[in-house]
C-alpha cells in the first residue's frame, strides 16, 4: 500500500479566490493517478487548539480579499508557534497571494490598515491606496527545480507590493512579480513556496506540482521517492500555446 | 435649468442623428458624450411612466425580456434596452432615441436591465418604481473579491429607496437588501421550493457564507445551486422570510411549476430558469397582469441570445448556453446531468478583454459530477486550459478532443450523432452560434 499525503488546507472558505482551491484538486489528481492517497483537512477559524500542524505533510493557504484577510488575521496569529514548529520541522508550506502576504512581517491593505503577518519570513507587503492600481495579467517566471530551469506560468492579480524578499521564487520573464515591473517573483526555501501566481498555479506547471509531491513523499518515507511520469500531453500543449503567445508578444 | 436640459437633449439628438446619417448604429456613443458633458444629463428627461429595473449578476437579460414581453402582451407601450446597453450611458442613449425635443419620453412602462454597479447612479436621477434583484455572484470580471463592495453600493441605494423591492429570498446576498430600509413597506421576497436535485452541502463555489448582520456562518437546510437555497443565521435569525411569491412542485421533466395554486408550463426548465421566472412572476403579480398573459408568456416565449438556444443537425439536438462565470457554467453542467441518457459536450473558452484575461474561474466549475457524458470537445483561445481542467476533475483524458478552431470543433462534435450541449463564455458565444449556424445550415443544404 502506497503512502497517503495529508494536507491541511487553511481557511478554505475565506481564502478561495481565483480557483486557488484547484491546487488541492491537482495534487489529489496527480497522487491518485499514481496510486497514492490524499487527505485534505480543512482548517477554519477557531480550530487552532485541536490542530496538530506538524503532523501534516503540506500546509496550504490560498488568496483572499482584504476583508477576509482581516477577519482571519487574529486567528492565524494565535497559531503562530505551532505553524513555526511545523515549518522548522520541514512540513511543506505552499502559499498563494494573500497566504503569501500573511506569512511575512505585515500587510498594509488598500485602506491603509496594517494587518500583522505571522513573521515567519522577513518580507512585508504594502498595497497601493488606489484600489485600481493592481498588477493584473498573465505572468511567466523562471525558477529552478532540482537543478533545472523551469518556466512557471500563472496569472497575477494583486494590489500588494512585496519588498525585502531575500530568496525569490523566480525571475520574472513576462508580467510584474513582487511589485510593479519587478524582476523577482515570490519567495522560496527548501520547503516553502510563496507566490502571487494564480491559475491555479499547479494547473499549468505539472513539473512544479511533482516537485512538491516528491519532496513531501520523500520526507515522509525518509528516502528519495521518484514519481512515475504521467501523461501531461494536454498540460504541455497548454503551456506551449501560452508561452508562445506571451513571450512572442513581448518582443 | 430648463435651458441646460433643452440643450442637453438637443445635443444628444444631433449626435444621434449624425451617427444615423453616416449609417452607424448609435449604440452607447450619444449617451457617452452626454455623460461626459453633463453628469446630470439623465435629469433632462421627462418621464411620467413607471420604471422597472432588473439587476443582479446572472439572468438580467432574460428576466428583462420576459417582463417586457409580458407587459407588451397587455397592450402597453414598452421601452426596454437591448442587451449590453445596461450602463448609465446605454440607458441615456436609449432614452435619447425615444424622447421628443423637449426630452419627454412617451411610454406606459420603462423596463430597464441595469448593471449592478450603475443602479445608484442611474436611479438617483430617474424615479424608480420597482427594483428587481436576482442574485449576486462573483463574476469573472470582478474577481478582486469586490462582490461585497458591489452589494454595499446597492445596499446604500436601498437605504433611501421607498419603491417596490423585489428580492431573491433564497440568496443571502440579495435578501439582506431587504434590511437596508426598515421604513420601506414595499419589500417583497420570492422563493423557489426545494427541487429534486437540491443538495445538503455546498456543491459549487458560492458567495455569502457569512451572515451580513452578525458575521456568523450561515446554516443551510438545502442548496438549490451555488449559494442559493434555504439559509438561516444561527446567531441572529437572519433569513426568515415570508415570500410574496413561492414556486412549488418544480417538475423539470414536465417543465412545470405551481404558483399561487395554479400550475404553469414553461419552455425550458432548470432551477436557474425557475428563479428567473419567479422574479418575472413576482413583477406580474405586483402589477396585476392577467394570468392568461402570464401563462402564455411562460409557455411560448424564449430569449434567443445564446442562452438555451437549440440547434439541430440530422436529428441530433444541440443546446447552446452562455456561461460567463462559474455559476452559469455549473448550471449548464447540472442541466446536462439532469438530462437522461448519453450526451456530448462542447466547451468554448476565450480570454479576450470582455471575458477577463483570467480563466482560473473554470476551476470553480464542478465537473466531477459528470453523468453519462461520453465525449467532450474543447475550443476557443483557451481550449487547452478547459481540457486540462476537465481532465483533472477525473474525466477520462481519452474522451477529450481539443480543437481550438471553432469550425473544426463543431465538425468534430457532429461527427457522431446523439444529444449535444455547448457551453461558451462571453466573447465565445456569438462565434459559436455562427459556427453552429454555418455547419447546421450549410451541411443540410448540401
Ligand atoms: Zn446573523
Amino acid at each position: 500500500m502506497k503512502d497517503t499525503l495529508r494536507v491541511l488546507h487553511m481557511y478554505p472558505n475565506m481564502l478561495d479566490l481565483y480557483g486557488d482551491s484547484g491546487n488541492m484538486e491537482l495534487l489529489s489528481y496527480r497522487l491518485k493517478m499514481r496510486g497514492y492517497g490524499f487527505i485534505r483537512d480543512q482548517y477554519t477559524i477557531g480550530d487552532g487548539e485541536k490542530t496538530d500542524f506538524s503532523s501534516y505533510d503540506l500546509i496550504y493557504l490560498g488568496g483572499g480579499a482584504d476583508f477576509e484577510q482581516q477577519l482571519l488575521a487574529d486567528d492565524l496569529n494565535s497559531c503562530k508557534d505551532k505553524l513555526l514548529h511545523a515549518y522548522k520541522s520541514g512540513v511543506f508550506l505552499l502559499m498563494i497571494c494573500g497566504g503569501y502576504q500573511l506569512m511575512g512581517q505585515y500587510y498594509k491593505d488598500s485602506n491603509g490598515q496594517k494587518i500583522p503577518g505571522l513573521g515567519l519570513f522577513d518580507y512585508y507587503t504594502v498595497a497601493s491606496t488606489d484600489k485600481r492600481k493592481r498588477c493584473i495579467g498573465n505572468i511567466v517566471i523562471e525558477t529552478e527545480i532540482e537543478g533545472e530551469k523551469y518556466k512557471v506560468i500563472g496569472f497575477e492579480n494583486h494590489g500588494g507590493m512585496t519588498d525585502n524578499v531575500s530568496t525569490p521564487f523566480g525571475k520574472v520573464i513576462f508580467g510584474n512579480g513582487n511589485k510593479f515591473g519587478s524582476e523577482t517573483e515570490g519567495y522560496t526555501e527548501k520547503n516553502v513556496i510563496a507566490t502571487y501566481l494564480h491559475g491555479p498555479l499547479l494547473s499549468k506547471n505539472p513539473v512544479l506540482a511533482d516537485h512538491i509531491l516528491s519532496y513531501c513523499l520523500s520526507r515522509k518515507q525518509g528516502s528519495a521517492v521518484s514519481l512515475e511520469p504521467l501523461d501531461d500531453g494536454l498540460e504541455n500543449r497548454c503551456r506551449s500555446v501560452m508561452l508562445k503567445r506571451l513571450l512572442q508578444t513581448k518582443k | 435649468m430648463f435651458i441646460i436640459n433643452f440643450f442637453t437633449i438637443l445635443l444628444g439628438k444631433i449626435i444621434s442623428g449624425l451617427l444615423h446619417l453616416f449609417g452607424k448604429n448609435a449604440g452607447n456613443l450619444p449617451g457617452l458624450v452626454l455623460w461626459t458633458l453633463n453628469k446630470n444629463c439623465l435629469k433632462a428627461f421627462k418621464i411620467d411612466c413607471p420604471i422597472i429595473a432588473v439587476t443582479g449578476t446572472n439572468g438580467k437579460t432574460s428576466v428583462t425580456n420576459f417582463i417586457a414581453k409580458m407587459f407588451k402582451g397587455t397592450g402597453a407601450k414598452i421601452i426596454t434596452n437591448p442587451e449590453g446597453n445596461n450602463l448609465d450611458t446605454g440607458i441615456t442613449s436609449l432614452l435619447l432615441n425615444h424622447c421628443n425635443f423637449r426630452g419627454r419620453v412617451k411610454a406606459d412602462y420603462l423596463i430597464l436591465e441595469t448593471d449592478e454597479s450603475h443602479v445608484p447612479v442611474v436611479y438617483s436621477k430617474l424615479k424608480l418604481q420597482t427594483l428587481v434583484v436576482l442574485n449576486f455572484f462573483r463574476d469573472q470580471l470582478d474577481r478582486n473579491g469586490e462582490v461585497e463592495t458591489l452589494i454595499l453600493k446597492v445596499n446604500k441605494f436601498c437605504e433611501t429607496f421607498e419603491g417596490n423591492l423585489i428580492l431573491n429570498g433564497d440568496d443571502p446576498n440579495v435578501a439582506r437588501l431587504g434590511l437596508a430600509n426598515p421604513n420601506n413597506p414595499n419589500v417583497k421576497y420570492f422563493s423557489v421550493e426545494k427541487y429534486k436535485f437540491a443538495t445538503d452541502t455546498l456543491h459549487e463555489a458560492g458567495e455569502g457564507r457569512f451572515c451580513p448582520r452578525c458575521g456568523k456562518e450561515l446554516k443551510y437546510e438545502y442548496y438549490q445551486y451555488s449559494h442559493i437555497g434555504r439559509f438561516s443565521c444561527p446567531g441572529c435569525g437572519y433569513g426568515k422570510i415570508s415570500p410574496y411569491v413561492r414556486f412549488t412542485d418544480i417538475d423539470l421533466a414536465d417543465h412545470s411549476f405551481t404558483a399561487d395554486g395554479e400550475k404553469y408550463i414553461t419552455a425550458d426548465s432548470t432551477i436557474y430558469y425557475m428563479y428567473n421566472l419567479c422574479a418575472v412572476y413576482s413583477v406580474a403579480k405586483l402589477y396585476g397582469i392577467d394570468k392568461k398573459i402570464i401563462r402564455k408568456t411562460f409557455k411560448g416565449f424564449r430569449v434567443n441570445n445564446g442562452r438555451m438556444e437549440t440547434f439541430e443537425y440530422k436529428g441530433s439536438k444541440l443546446m447552446l448556453n452562455l456561461a460567463k462565470n462559474p455559476v452559469g457554467a455549473n448550471m449548464t453542467v447540472r442541466m446536462i446531468n439532469e438530462c437522461e441518457g448519453e450526451k456530448e459536450m462542447l466547451f468554448v473558452l476565450n480570454d479576450n478583454l470582455a471575458d477577463g484575461y483570467d480563466v482560473s474561474w473554470i476551476w470553480d466549475i464542478n465537473f466531477s459530477v459528470f453523468n453519462n457524458v461520453t465525449r467532450v470537445v474543447t475550443s476557443g483561445r483557451r481550449a487547452y486550459d478547459i481540457a486540462v481542467r476537465i481532465k483533472c476533475s477525473g474525466y477520462d483524458a481519452d474522451k477529450i478532443v481539443v480543437r481550438p478552431d471553432l469550425d473544426d470543433a463543431v465538425k468534430e462534435l457532429f461527427s457522431t450523432t446523439g444529444r449535444k450541449f455547448a457551453v461558451a463564455n462571453y466573447t465565445a458565444v456569438q462565434p459559436t452560434r455562427a459556427a453552429l449556424k454555418r455547419f447546421t445550415e450549410g451541411e443540410s443544404s448540401k
